[in-house]
C-alpha cells in the first residue's frame, strides 16, 4: 500500500506519517528514508530534531539523497520524507541546475514505491502562494507538482494535512 | 457556474477537460498582456485577469458579469497561502483574488478544489468521483 501525504508546513504531516508507517509495517521492517542533504547548521538541527522525534519508534534510517530508483526495497514499510528534498537534491546539485530532474525523480519514485511492500510518502504543498519566482524556482515548483501528481496516480491513499486534520482525496487512511 | 480552484500545476484544467468535458481548445487562458475572451465556455487563470483589471482600475467581477456566467467553468489559481508578499502590488493582488473567489463562490453551483490532480467537491458534489478513478 502506498500512502501519499502532502500539505503546508507544520500541519502534522511527519508525525502522522510515522504512525501510519509503523502501523503498515506490522511485524515487518520499518525504514526511514532520509532524503535531506544537510546544507547548513539549520539543516543539521532539523535532522537532529527529526531523529529525536523518531527515537524509540523502531525505524532503521536509510540515507538516500539521490537516485531513489536504484534502491531495492526490503519487505516492510518505508517512510519517505520528503519528495520536496529529493527533487531539490536532484534538480540543484553542486554542479548546477538540472531541468531533467523531475522526470528522473518521477520514474525513480515510481520504480521504488511500486516495488515496496508498503510506503508512506511525504511532500509539501507549495503551489498556493502569490509570490513571483525566478525561472529556476518556478521550474522546481512545476516539477514538484508534476512529481506529486504522478505519485497520486498510483498511490492508494492521498491526503492533505491541515492543522493536524487530514483531508482525504483518494482511498481511506488506515484507522 | 462551476468554479475550480487549486494551487499551481495541480491539474485544474485537466480536471475541467477530463471530468467536465470542456474541449481543451475552448479554454480561454487569461494573460496579463491581453484582454481575455470572456464569452468562452471555460476561462482559466482568472487570477491573472484579476491582476490585469487591478492595474487598469477595473473590477474583475463586474467585467466577468458582462457575459452570462451560469453555464461557465471558471478556473482560478489559489494564491492565498505562503508568506505575505513584500511587494505591495502582489499583496493587493492576493487580497483581490481572495475576495474575487469568495464572491464567485457565492454564485457558483459547484466549487471544486483540485489537489495533486485529485478533485475535492467543496460545494455541490458531482463529477469528482469518476475523475479520481
Amino acid at each position: 500500500m502506498i500512502l501519499f501525504i502532502s500539505g503546508g508546513a507544520k500541519n502534522g504531516k511527519s508525525m502522522k506519517a510515522q504512525y501510519l508507517a509503523r502501523y503498515l509495517a506490522g511485524n515487518g521492517g520499518l525504514y526511514y528514508l532520509a532524503t535531506m542533504h544537510p546544507g547548513d547548521d539549520e539543516d543539521l538541527a532539523r535532522i537532529a530534531r527529526h531523529r529525536r522525534e523518531r527515537e524509540g519508534w523502531g525505524f532503521t534510517t536509510v540515507e538516500r539523497f539521490r537516485d531513489i530508483g536504484a534502491l531495492r526495497p526490503e519487505p516492510g514499510c518505508y517512510l519517505l520524507d520528503s519528495v520536496t528534498a529529493l527533487l531539490s537534491n536532484e534538480m540543484f546539485p553542486p554542479e548546477g541546475f538540472d531541468p531533467g530532474a523531475p522526470r528522473r525523480v518521477m520514474a525513480g519514485l515510481r520504480r521504488f514505491l511500486t516495488a515496496a511492500e508498503h510506503a508512506v510518502v511525504v511532500s509539501d504543498a507549495i503551489g498556493s502562494d502569490a509570490a513571483v519566482y525566478d525561472s529556476y524556482t518556478e521550474a522546481y515548483r512545476r516539477g514538484l507538482a508534476e512529481t506529486e501528481r504522478d505519485i497520486c496516480r498510483y498511490a492508494d491513499v492521498v491526503a492533505e494535512a491541515c492543522a493536524g486534520n487530514f483531508i482525504v482525496y483518494k482511498g481511506a487512511l488506515p484507522k | 457556474m462551476h468554479l475550480i480552484i487549486g494551487g499551481a500545476y495541480q491539474g485544474k484544467t485537466e480536471y475541467a477537460v477530463a471530468a467536465l468535458g470542456v474541449p481543451r481548445e475552448e479554454v480561454c487562458v487569461c494573460d496579463l498582456s491581453r484582454e481575455p475572451d470572456l464569452s468562452a465556455a471555460c476561462i482559466s487563470h482568472l487570477e491573472r485577469f484579476v491582476l490585469r483589471c487591478m492595474r487598469q482600475g477595473r473590477d474583475p467581477l463586474t467585467e466577468l458579469h458582462r457575459t452570462e456566467l451560469e453555464s461557465k467553468v471558471l478556473i482560478c489559481e489559489d494564491i492565498s497561502c505562503g508568506v505575505v508578499p513584500v511587494d505591495p502590488e502582489l499583496r493587493a493582488w492576493r487580497e483581490a483574488t481572495g475576495r474575487f473567489l469568495c464572491a464567485l463562490n457565492r454564485e457558483a453551483a459547484q466549487v471544486t478544489r483540485v489537489f495533486c490532480g485529485l478533485p475535492l467537491a467543496l460545494k455541490g458534489g458531482r463529477g469528482a468521483e469518476e475523475f479520481s478513478r
